[in-house]
């Protein structure tokens, strides 16, 4: 360590006093929460995550019916029942906008502190490196749950403005009342959080490469499309269950009678061995990291 | 401070300690006490004696045909509703080469639920008592079928419906009794070393035709040593170290499924149709049908099964069935249905006398005048079965 910034040793930190350190990490979550979603930035995104249901309702409102078997899965039965509309929704935002979202916010943990030349007060501060990529990561994986279910409950909304709710059909042709399809909703939601658990570790450690928040970004999100072209091509194959977008489809499995766990457990696995792997990278990079700005 | 290598030791570690746990679980654990030792005769009798009717799993079928691969998002965005010969057999082919998985529940012969896991979809197959219901979600669309009294008995894939797309999925016991029907005195019946299926312990029943004249180098069925249910069926091809061909199970547990599971009720919004079941004609067991049978099985899947009587040559391993050109046009016409399914047509290659569809274990001749040959053998005995059998 070269810097001029006290870096701390996380174990000293740990060990000095327990009672006022998790009340100081929790203030300093929250703190970091406030600054995320007061940025407008965050809403922007949120918005624009809530306008694709909207615009799918508005589109299969207007438009003739869907035949059976074209466009996007689960397009045909929007008519049919208003909750399907989050479904759909939820599937076309997968391969790009909730990846994009989790890019932008992963991106700019570390490196839109160093490019605003606020990560050296931070760490002047008593918060510790170790502690502060925690707290960063922490706030990435809470946006991981505010986007897919900001777009889950946009969706059940508009579906249910625009369309009938009623007895949901699954995959499996069985037929599930309201109260149990809204629950199947909050398991997609769930399984899709899960799933960006992993880009969002990318996110931090990338973040903590440059000073140049948008590069960090742009990274997250190439490393996300990468993953679904090489998912795409059968000459790797044996490569496909290592992909961290590998499962990303999966979600679909809760749509089934009984509900396939298969590759939602299958799906935890990869998420943390990519937050255990590019975890450890971004802490061998940050306490490691000379912070000149 | 002085030491910033230890800072990465964690990332060295993590995917140090994480390649260590995949090699770990790479390795087969030995489970438990190895099954007493038993011959071939005992394991078919095992194999025979089983009365495991109630059990739910989970299958996964895996076949390297040599077929060429099929995008993984073709099987979406496909045309589904294509009924008749080509759409049938595209499915077929789709079901043959792609690796799927399928959850199997069962509660005795008449009550069966069979869900295949697409991606993003689910076809599914329910059977409880004489009725059979065939539900896609791709499309929202269920066939209902009424099976004749006799066909109650009879285990799932033999009441199919021909016109319908999605063809009876092949469970490790049918495959095995379809193989074990046709055993004689061309195959060698031997037991490999315990295999470990799904968990359990499993003996390994290996059958291995005498000749050299078949594609087949050996096929495999793992049989549970406690309750004798066939786990795995493979067949690999001669000259091959994997199996060209796989279905086994990946999770099993015995035990009775729960009931609602086989009630099927078309949901709201879909498209029924009322299938009526054909008469099915004295089928004839030969190793040809295992389990390459997607060939001979889409045959009687045109209308009107007057004419083109399969013919069969050969006998054992090296049966050769032809399907000889009718009158009324009946095997051109299905040759050119077949053969007007692109993912067919551009698996087919010209041959001297026709086109051949070469597979690691089947190999389909159609000749320039509309026959049919299939067999498990290698191509130039199908083409020397053309040439003797002229029309």
């Amino acid at each position: 360590m070269h810097s001029s910034l006290p870096a701390r040793v996380p174990g000293a930190l740990s060990s000095s006093a327990a009672a006022p350190e998790t009340v100081s990490s929790l203030s300093l979550l929250a703190s970091e929460l406030k600054v995320l979603f007061q940025r407008r930035r965050t809403w922007a995104m949120l918005l624009a995550l809530a306008a694709i249901p909207v615009l799918i309702a508005v589109a299969v409102r207007l438009s003739s019916s869907v035949p059976a078997g074209r466009g996007p899965a689960f397009l045909d039965r929007i008519t049919q029942n208003g909750l399907f509309v989050a479904v759909t929704a939820m599937l076309v935002s997968v391969p790009l906008f909730l990846p994009l979202t989790i890019g932008v916010v992963a991106g700019d943990t570390i490196a839109g502190e160093a490019s605003l030349g606020t990560l050296r007060y931070l760490l002047v501060a008593p918060a510790g490196r170790v502690r502060l990529l925690l707290v960063k990561y922490a706030g990435a994986l809470v946006f991981c749950v505010a986007a897919p279910v900001t777009v889950a409950l946009a969706g059940a909304a508009i579906g249910g403005l625009f369309f009938p709710i009623g007895p949901v059909t699954l995959l499996s042709g069985d037929v599930v009342q309201p109260p149990e399809a809204a629950l199947r909703l909050v398991l997609i939601a769930a399984y899709l959080s899960l799933s960006l658990a992993g880009l969002s570790a990318i996110g931090l450690f990338l973040s903590t490469l440059t000073v140049v928040p948008v590069g960090a970004m742009a990274a997250t999100v190439v490393a996300s499309v990468v993953s679904q072209v090489l998912d795409q091509l059968p000459q790797l194959e044996w490569l496909h269950p290592w992909l961290f977008s590998h499962y990303w489809f999966g979600f679909a499995d809760v749509l089934r009678q009984p509900v396939l766990w298969d590759s939602f457990a299958s799906n935890a696995i990869l998420q943390a061995g990519y937050v255990a792997v590019f975890g450890a990278l971004a802490y061998g990079r940050f306490v490691t990291k000379d912070v000149l700005s | 401070m002085s030491r910033p290598w230890l800072r990465w030791m964690p990332a060295a570690a993590v995917p140090a300690v994480i390649a260590a746990g995949v090699l770990a679980g790479s390795i087969p654990v030995w489970a438990g006490d190895p099954l007493p030792e038993k011959t071939p005769a005992q394991i078919l009798a095992l194999l025979g004696a089983h009365e495991t009717k109630s059990f739910s799993g989970t299958l996964e079928q895996t076949s390297e045909l040599g077929l060429p691969e099929l995008p993984a998002a073709g099987a979406t965005s496909g045309p589904a509703s294509a009924g008749g010969a080509a759409g049938g057999a595209a499915s077929i082919v789709e079901l043959l080469t792609s690796q799927h998985t399928a959850r199997v529940f069962m509660d005795g012969p008449a009550k069966v639920r069979i869900q295949v896991v697409d991606r993003l979809a689910e076809r599914d197959i329910i059977r409880r008592d004489s009725d059979l219901w065939f539900y896609t979600s791709k499309d929202n669309s269920a066939a209902h079928l009424t099976l004749p009294a006799m066909a109650r008995d009879l285990p799932l894939s033999q009441p199919q419906t021909p016109a319908y797309p999605t063809p009876a999925y092949p469970t490790p016991e049918a495959l095995a009794n379809r193989l074990l029907a046709a055993l004689d005195s061309s195959t060698e019946v031997t037991v490999g070393p315990d295999v470990e299926v799904a968990g359990r312990t499993a003996y390994n029943l290996v059958l291995e035709p005498r000749t050299q004249g078949t594609l087949v180098g050996r096929a495999a069925i793992a049989v549970d040593g406690q309750t004798g249910l066939p786990l795995r069926v493979s067949v690999t091809a001669r000259g091959q170290a994997q199996p060209a061909f796989q279905s086994g199970f990946t999770s099993l547990s015995l035990g009775v499924p729960e009931d609602s599971l086989f009630s099927f009720v078309p949901p709201p919004g879909a498209t029924v149709k009322e299938v009526q079941l054909p008469p099915i004609p004295h089928r004839q067991v030969t190793p040809d049908n295992v389990p390459g049978d997607a060939v001979p099985r889409g045959v009687p899947a045109t209308p009107g099964d007057k004419a083109a009587k399969p013919s069969v040559t050969g006998s054992g391993w090296e049966t050769v069935i032809s399907i000889q050109a009718a009158e009324a046009g009946q095997g051109s016409l299905l040759s050119g249905s077949l053969l007007k399914d692109p993912l067919l047509a551009q698996a087919a290659v010209v041959v001297p006398g026709g086109r051949l569809l070469s597979t690691a274990l089947v190999n389909v001749l159609f000749t320039d005048d509309g026959r049919i040959f299939v067999g498990m053998v290698p191509p130039e005995r199908l083409q020397a079965a053309a040439t003797a059998v002229a029309p």
